[in-house]
């Protein structure tokens, strides 16, 4: 097992770790299978409203792959489609009925994983909706089953801080696991399996099997366990630069999905509020925020991912890729003469507040301190990314149109964990700047 | 009052924003909002948690590091005048005294400077930046006490309009703006600010005059030290800096402490001043260790060289400002290194401009961009592809 070297990133106490007990849901009475999280996808809708749909059926594909499908997470009625922004769809909302009806195909075994032939174990998950689960780099768009990539990521954490602990994920579901690595075997002979140090003890007693799969540790510096900084960290030749990844839970439903033939509805999320601390929940796929979160104030927002999700609404759904949900609220409001305050209560990364004297617990909200100004070279951006990149020099590159120069200096190495925007005291929106640009060149490519 | 402020704002936005009568003076209203309240709006697109620091923050923080030279150098204005009128004059005193020739030159400077940024402001429809708050108070630190306040104006206006504005405003000039505003008075109007510095005293007594530091050679046998000490410039106090100068500068002390907090605050690169510090310190030994010259700079070694003149002061913040430095830490470790180089290789090698860094500083100005093209070029040549 390895250790993973990365200094750079946000290692500041955030007090809203979730506790590690796991407490059930009761079936929500809509389930939602959401478009709006997916990137790149352009979806065609294959049911109507008022349909009647299955547990594990189609409900909408890729129009640039039609075999990638995206299926419900329950049984009953499709009550409505919601589109967003230019009739872009957003989400599938099914109204559930209490018993589900499932897709059934034929489960495989692990001996039957390993014989079967690779094309028919690519349709069979691409059939369970579950192919998507697999990423390729450099634009994290779905693994082409066409390509053999040199390596494969899997990441036991998600994308937030706290995401939910992959003991508890793993817990009941070990021959899933191995189901799913057999999978990965098949397509790649190189599995990295990276897990954060905390973490590592609670795999160890749920499984010495598991842990002894781990390949490499992070530290708890986010986002050293996301797979766009480990692939950076351990990658050695640029063939490496194409390389699938997998999220655990993604991982295990491929598993219980060959093992059972049936596509598996649970799913495992943390809430996290400041001052909080909350248990896991054992829900569905598709569940709505409003069974999670019931009460939120006006100016207070719901993120899946503090610093690289995106909004939920308040009658939004969880979707396949997300699996936290933070609860941030807006702060004091407007403060006279803050640029003045030693700032004990001003949670900071820089050296300019008192607050960085101490380690205090954090308290973050969700407003921008700060008006956007032109970027003065101060290089917080590059002090604080994990990829080593120089977030100011690629940003000045695309706005003088030189692609060119913003690649050679490692726009596609870029992971979005959102650190260079956290960090930029002029308010300068870099990243997305650098992944609309690392997705308009994919898009072109 | 927070509360009548707040109510001050509400009632006057809608004056200067969307169909408002004044909507092209949006900029003003705007920073003087902003000054007195912290906007906060809601993050709209990932990240969705930001940090506490902007930019009024941290150029607050440049002031800060600027307040100790700036009081010791009210301070030693009035002292010095002290001296020149033969008087013994109490610690207040001669900090009124002081504060009677530096806060009209401040004024000025803030003033006429601030007026030019709500001018670029409003016509080209941007919000002002915070940048200013420096440059307006570092140019007035950098001039001779008894500068007529007309030169402070057009210092200023040369600084901010030449040196920022015409290259699109703060984050796109090439040269720093302050010192961009001193270089263009100190050769306009070369008999206000070198040689003949200290002359606060003279509307007091007549012809009381001195030399600054730099300015001292030894006559024949005499070695430089001796001579700088004879003139009343002995290395104590050039470095606490009870010395003529202009305002800021005389104390090396007080550059330092400013030095400190900006290091560890983290707010200027400690690369460029410690690179420049050790630029300086190695080639003032390398002229010393030259034979000859007994009597000139290139015999004074290295401390004098630190705490003489203006080095210390321009390295902490002009050297450090981040937008006309190079942006890559090798660059500024170059960057440092050269200024400290040119500064004695100048105060040696040319007598006509006896303060060195200034120049020093400008021309590695214009040169950061190309130490950062080829420090990225290298970097890019180590990193594994990715296209």
């Amino acid at each position: 097992m390895k250790t993973l070297k990365i200094f750079r990133g946000f290692d500041l106490n955030v007090p809203e770790e979730p506790d590690l007990s796991c407490v059930p849901l009761a079936l929500p009475p809509s389930l939602g299978c959401c478009a709006g999280d997916i990137p790149h996808i352009r979806p065609k809708l294959l049911i109507k409203e008022g349909l009647r749909v299955k547990t594990g059926q189609p409900l909408f594909t890729d129009k640039r792959d039609t075999t990638i499908q995206y299926v419900s997470p329950g049984t009953g009625r499709v009550e409505k489609v919601v589109y967003g922004h230019r009739r872009r769809l957003m989400e599938v909302v099914i109204a559930t009925e209490s018993e589900d009806e499932y897709v059934e195909y034929d489960p495989v075994t692990l001996e039957g994983i390993v014989a079967m032939p690779r094309n028919a174990l690519v349709t069979n998950l691409k059939n369970g909706g579950l192919w998507q689960g697999l990423r390729q780099f450099p634009a994290l768009d779905v693994a082409d089953p066409d390509h053999s990539p040199a390596m494969i990521i899997v990441a036991m954490d998600g994308n937030d801080l706290f995401s939910p602990h992959p003991a508890i994920i793993l817990k009941g579901n070990i021959a899933a696991f191995e189901a799913g690595m057999a999978v990965l075997r098949r397509f790649s002979h190189q599995l990295a399996v990276v897990c954060r140090e905390s973490r590592l003890k609670g795999i160890r007693e749920i499984g010495s099997s598991v842990a002894d799969q781990i390949t490499h540790t992070a530290p708890d510096i986010y986002p050293a366990w996301q797979p766009g900084a480990v692939l950076y960290q351990i990658k050695q030749q640029a063939a490496e630069n194409s390389s699938w990844c997998i999220r655990l839970d993604h991982l295990v439903m491929m598993g219980r999905f060959l093992l059972s033939g049936r596509y598996p509805v649970d799913k495992i999320v943390t809430i996290t509020r400041p001052g909080d601390r909350r248990p896991h929940m054992l829900g569905r796929q598709g569940m709505p925020l409003s069974v999670l979160a019931a009460q939120m104030h006006g100016q207070t927002i719901a993120t899946t991912g503090r610093f690289n999700g995106r909004i939920l609404e308040k009658d939004a759904h969880i979707g396949f890729f997300e699996n936290t949900v933070n609860i941030i609220e807006a702060g004091p409001g407007e403060e006279m003469f803050g640029f003045a305050r030693l700032g004990l209560d001003k949670p900071t990364l820089s050296s300019t507040f008192l607050s960085s004297l101490f380690r205090r617990p954090a308290k973050m909200d969700c407003t921008l301190h700060g008006e956007v100004r032109a970027c003065i070279n101060c290089s917080y951006c590059e002090r604080i990314c994990p990829n080593g990149l120089m977030p100011s020099f690629i940003m000045k590159a695309l706005h003088a149109d030189d692609l060119e120069d913003a690649l050679a200096l490692g726009l596609m190495d870029c992971c979005k964990c959102g650190l260079c925007s956290f960090a930029c005291p002029s308010k300068i929106e870099l990243t997305q700047i650098l992944s609309d640009a690392m997705d308009g060149y994919y898009k072109d490519k | 009052m927070k509360n009548l402020l707040k109510k001050f704002f509400d009632d006057t936005r809608p004056l200067f924003t969307a169909d408002g009568k004044y909507k092209k003076y949006e900029p003003v209203w705007d920073a003087t909002k902003t000054f007195f309240f912290v906007p906060s709006a809601k993050t709209r697109v990932m990240p969705f948690v930001r940090d506490h620091l902007d930019l009024k923050r941290y150029m607050s923080i440049v002031i800060l590091a600027l307040l100790p030279v700036t009081f010791f150098g009210i301070y030693n204005v009035g002292y010095q005048a002290s001296i020149g009128t033969g008087e013994t004059l109490s610690m207040a005193k001669c900090f009124l005294t002081g504060a009677w020739y530096v806060l009209p030159m401040i004024i000025v400077s803030y003033v006429v400077g601030f007026a030019w940024e709500f001018l670029f402001a409003v016509v080209r429809r941007h919000n002002i930046s915070e940048g200013f708050l420096v440059t307006g108070l570092l140019l007035p630190l950098t001039l001779p006490p008894t500068i007529p306040l007309w030169q402070v104006a057009l210092g200023i206006s040369f600084g901010v309009v030449i040196g920022k504005e015409v290259f699109g405003g703060t984050g796109r000039n090439i040269l720093n703006p302050a010192l961009t505003g001193r270089a263009f008075l100190f050769f306009s109007y070369p008999v206000a600010m070198s040689g003949d510095v200290w002359v606060a005293g003279k509307h007091l007594v007549d012809g009381v005059t001195g030399a600054t530091a730099l300015s001292v050679t030894g006559a024949g046998e005499q070695s430089i030290t001796a001579a700088l000490s004879n003139a009343g410039y002995s290395l104590g106090q050039l470095f606490t800096g009870f010395v003529p100068g202009s305002v800021g500068e005389t104390s090396a002390l007080c550059c330092l402490i400013g030095a400190a907090i900006l290091m560890v605050t983290r707010i200027a690169n400690y690369r460029v001043i410690i690179g420049g510090i050790a630029g300086l310190v190695i080639t003032s030994v390398l002229v010393y260790l030259i034979p000859g010259g007994q009597d000139t700079w290139s015999n004074a070694g290295p401390l004098y060289h630190l705490c003489a003149g203006g080095f210390l002061f321009g390295i902490s913040f002009m050297a450090t400002d981040p937008v006309s430095a190079p942006g890559t830490n090798p660059g500024r470790w170059i960057f440092g290194a050269a200024i400290g180089f040119l500064t004695v290789i100048i105060r040696v090698g040319n007598p006509a401009f006896m303060e060195g860094v200034m120049l020093a500083i400008l021309f590695m100005n214009v040169f950061a961009p190309l130490l950062d093209h080829l420090v990225l070029k290298y970097k890019s040549s180590k990193r594994i592809p990715n296209v």
